[in-house]
């Protein structure tokens, strides 16, 4: 069977996978992207959060028999180093990470929230973002979030404002 | 007779040369050049740096990036001295000499009180212990990440690392040139002089390490441009797109997957197994390992597949008879309640160590005057699990008698010690990589894990493999912040100000079983008073006449370990409530009842003004909402925070609102300051509202986040982080922010209800 993943048809052999097989394991383990991450295996602390069509969905609890022909979105999609996404650039100007291990889900969650919500507010942020950050940076999360909401209303400003002070 | 006399020679000269050793200066930090690897056109100078030959600089990471931001605040610390870019210092893995190992941690494991110990007032009890445990401690050059010492241990070494290379560079350049070295300068990577001629690093590097660098001098403060400035974190990239690179992510070429399922009774054993020809019939299943009981662990199983999905699976089909373990299981309810009576007894007898004594409490509890009053309370605390967000994982691969680990753990000594006696090689046939940690908050400072993921590599006919807890193995096979419970009695003067303090609390000793899984030899037959379950109450700067402050090491057979700021963690709730309960016994505020206790910690008092102030202290809290304070030092740091807390629905609190101010002496990085304030504030919120662990019958209760939920992002509160302008030597920053925050919640509950709730956690 073929998934598409990021833009791209991936082929997975048949041998390697059951429809079984959670889609985080299926990316992690068969395809070696490893940006989405495995924290508690029931869909509780969002660390495995990609997008299927543009939703949020927690991959460690989704079978690959029900991705079907769903366009699955990684973190390894959301945008690079040469091109990235406005919520990454506003994770770096509100230096958001710490350990860093639950933040491709937190992006993604962000990601999805800011597609299906422009100009979100704190209470839309805290109602879309279940996911578990065990370093505390949940402040700099809601922060960073209306920082990227700002600059992709104002799509011709190359960037947003700088903080007065992080977060 | 004369064999007694030879005995007491021998011991007269064992003395001697002992005390010749301990007279002689410490080893130097800067560690041989010849322990750093070289790719073609690089030049090592010392054991810590190397210049490659575009000018690059390349430091030995010898501690572990757990999210604390050491991979950026250590390099700053070089490329401040070395007057090169930051994106200029390239890491590479420190390697297994002793050079590299930690002795900040050592020295202040020692049980002294801080105002015996601050800078300008030390002893010479206190100068003579810090010399001696340096020194050993150099020698010993156990390798930890962990105390919050990473700047505070990296502060003159790797400074001075770095500046003797820049005087070498200097001196190379003076000696080609032909230029007094007093003229050469030395910017962005460039050494020059006003002449006109200049060189990258690069250039002059083959001639400088051979160069003497003469007397090298440290930057004063006044010049410098990067220590002090909010400088952008080097990792914030690569963790937000996804190729950072932890544990659980190595991926080396014909990897295989292991899951684990250890007994669920702590201590236990795994018997017969019922289907396992069946079991490792299925598809992508390879093989079973047994797992011993081995650096801490419970024994269990591994299944080894072709994904880690495919292990899980198999291993949770397993039918498995398990034995409990022969020495009993234990009971986290019945420890708490053996841990408040011997807190009691020992507050009401004189019992257990007593790490700080003042006055004389028995006396000024008789002798006070009319109006005096007693105040006593008991407090406590549970169990709590780390939960770091990278469950327990390590990849290990074994070939042709050498083994190679990457290792997300705080610990790579002790993890390379692991992997050589699982593997049954020697230590220097073990190849240690340090991978990025998702999350360490001292779980990582046990390495049981890197033990099994070699004796299941050792199975799989040189192929890698990683090896997986599930994080319900990760909550009930964890190292647990042990229960406390402290018993406390303070009397206070008609004026309202305590005349003396009595406290003695109650807990399993950590450091001792640590030593037991990490450093048997170590390990002595009798445990040393430890410190860190202790370190909260005897070490606080109150100024109160007559104390007597002691603690009763426990052994409860539960696995305890070190836990974000240890003893602290509870400790400063018991304390901090006290004091609020003595302030409203005394009908004072609660901050200036505190700073009329600390006229001679002036450090201490500005903290905690500052906080005050910020947060509005005085004036009104919104509807609806009351305000708590509390000031904890803590690893070198003192922390005042102000919670603005209100009851939600059922009565759960609620906290809107953080203000916290620190003295963190000389700050290296206050971007990082802040953000380790904010996690060290929602860490301990975590634990404060919803923290918990139940055993029952040797089976730890809360298995995943259902059971024990985290903070959210919705219950998280707004923070303001203040910092206090110091040029005191570098405090740690990694843990001091977690103590203050369950006593300044408990405290608003308190202003806000009337109810003192002297027990974690504290909703409902």
């Amino acid at each position: 069977m073929d998934l598409l993943i990021n833009g791209r048809f991936v082929p997975l052999p048949d041998e390697a996978v059951d429809p079984a097989m959670p889609l985080l394991w299926v990316l992690r383990d068969v395809l070696q992207l490893t940006g989405s991450k495995y924290g508690c295996g029931i869909g509780a602390c969002g660390a495995c959060t990609v997008r299927l069509d543009g939703v949020p969905a927690r991959s460690c609890v989704t079978p690959l028999s029900a991705v079907g022909g769903r366009a699955v979105q990684t973190i390894e999609g959301l945008g690079g180093a040469d091109r990235p996404h406005a919520l990454q650039r506003a994770w770096v100007l509100h230096q958001v990470p710490q350990c860093g291990y639950c933040q491709s889900g937190l992006l993604m969650a962000a990601a999805a929230l800011l597609e299906r919500q422009p100009k979100p507010s704190d209470a839309d942020i805290d109602a879309a973002l279940t996911n578990l950050c065990r370093c505390g940076t949940y402040p700099r999360v809601r922060a960073a979030i209306h920082t990227a909401a700002a600059a992709l209303a104002a799509p011709r400003a190359a960037t947003p404002p700088p903080p007065k002070r992080a977060p | 007779m004369k064999r007694r006399t030879l005995l007491l020679g021998a011991a007269a000269a064992g003395g001697g040369l002992l005390l010749g050793w301990a007279a002689l200066p410490p080893r130097s930090r800067l560690g041989d050049r010849a322990l750093l690897a070289l790719q073609a056109g690089e030049v090592a100078f010392n054991g810590w740096i190397k210049v490659a030959a575009d000018g690059g600089v390349a430091l030995a990471m010898n501690r572990s990036e757990m999210g604390q931001g050491v991979h950026t605040t250590l390099p700053m610390l070089v490329a401040e001295e070395l007057d090169i870019g930051l994106d200029r210092v390239r890491l590479v893995q420190a390697g297994a000499d002793a050079v590299y190992g930690n002795v900040a941690t050592f020295v202040a494991s020692l049980p002294f009180h801080p105002r015996d110990s601050e800078p300008g007032r030390r002893t010479a009890a206190v100068k003579g212990g810090e010399w001696v445990v340096a020194k050993l401690a150099r020698e010993l050059g156990i390798n930890m990440t962990g105390a919050s010492t990473s700047i505070v241990d990296a502060w003159e070494p790797l400074r001075l690392a770095a500046a003797t290379v820049r005087a070498q560079l200097v001196g190379a350049a003076s000696l080609r040139w032909r230029l007094p070295k007093e003229e050469i300068a030395v910017r962005d990577g460039v050494v020059s002089h006003a002449s006109g001629v200049h060189a990258h690093f690069g250039e002059l590097a083959g001639a400088a390490a051979g160069t003497p660098a003469g007397d090298v001098a440290l930057k004063p403060r006044a010049a410098w441009t990067l220590i002090g400035r909010d400088t952008p974190r080097t990792d914030v990239v690569a963790k937000s797109d996804g190729s950072a690179v932890y544990g659980l992510d190595v991926r080396p070429e014909g990897l295989l997957y292991a899951a684990v399922r250890m007994c669920p009774v702590l201590g236990g054993a795994p018997q017969r197994i019922g289907n396992e020809d069946e079991v490792l019939r299925r598809p992508g299943v390879q093989r079973l390992v047994r797992l011993p009981a081995r650096a801490g662990a419970t024994a269990g199983v591994a299944v080894v597949a072709r994904s880690s999905w495919h292990a899980r699976q198999a291993v949770e089909a397993l039918a498995i008879d398990w034995a409990s373990p022969p020495a009993g299981t234990v009971d986290s309810q019945a420890i708490a309640a053996s841990l408040e009576a011997a807190a009691r007894d020992a507050l009401a007898q004189d019992g257990g160590l007593a790490y700080h004594r003042r006055g004389d409490v028995a006396a000024a509890e008789r002798g006070a005057g009319p109006g005096a009053r007693t105040v006593e309370a008991l407090y406590r605390a549970p169990y709590l699990a780390h939960f770091a967000l990278e469950p327990i994982n390590c990849t290990a691969q074994v070939r042709d008698g050498h083994v190679t680990v990457w290792a997300p753990t705080q610990v790579p000594g002790i993890a390379r010690a692991h992997a050589a006696r699982a593997a049954g090689v020697d230590e220097r046939a073990v190849t240690l990589h340090v991978t990025l940690l998702g999350g360490g908050f001292g779980r990582r400072l046990d390495a049981d894990f890197v033990a099994q993921a070699v004796a299941v590599a050792q199975e799989t006919g040189g192929r890698p493999v990683q090896l997986l807890w599930s994080r319900e193995e990760d909550t009930t096979h964890d190292y647990y912040r042990p229960a406390a419970a402290a018993a406390l009695k303070a009397v206070l003067g008609a004026d309202g100000r305590p005349l003396s303090l009595r406290i003695a609390s109650a807990g399993d000793a950590i450091t001792p079983r640590w030593m037991e899984r990490g450093l048997p030899w170590l390990a002595g037959p009798v445990d040393l008073p430890d410190k860190t379950t202790a370190e909260g109450l005897f070490d606080q700067p109150y100024d109160i006449a007559h104390q007597r402050i002691a603690h009763v090491a426990t052994r409860s057979g539960v696995p305890v370990g070190y836990w974000r700021s240890v003893g602290h963690s509870h400790n400063a709730f018991f304390l901090e409530s006290f004091i609020d309960e003595l302030a409203h016994a005394a009908q004072q505020d609660p901050v200036a009842y505190r700073l009329a206790l600390l006229a001679g910690s002036p450090r201490h008092a500005a903290v905690l003004q500052l906080a005050a102030q910020q947060s509005g202290w005085g004036r009104p809290s919104p509807a609806g909402r009351a305000r708590g304070v509390a000031l904890h030092e803590s690893f070198g740091s003192i922390v005042a925070q102000v919670a603005e807390v209100s009851l939600a629905a059922g009565g759960v609190p609620r906290v809107h609102r953080v203000v916290c101010a620190i003295d963190c002496g000389t700050v290296v990085n206050p971007g990082i300051v802040r953000q380790q304030m904010e996690g060290g504030i929602v860490f301990g919120l975590s634990a404060a509202l919803h923290g918990g662990i139940d055993i029952v019958a040797g089976v730890v209760q809360q298995k995943n986040f259902p059971e024990q939920p985290l903070l959210t992002l919705a219950e998280s509160p707004r923070i303001e982080t203040h910092l206090v302008a110091s040029e005191h030597p570098p405090g740690g920053v990694g843990e001091p922010g977690t103590p203050p925050i369950a006593p300044a919640v408990a405290n608003a509950l308190f202003a806000l209800t009337g109810v003192r709730r002297r027990g974690l956690q504290l909703r409902g």
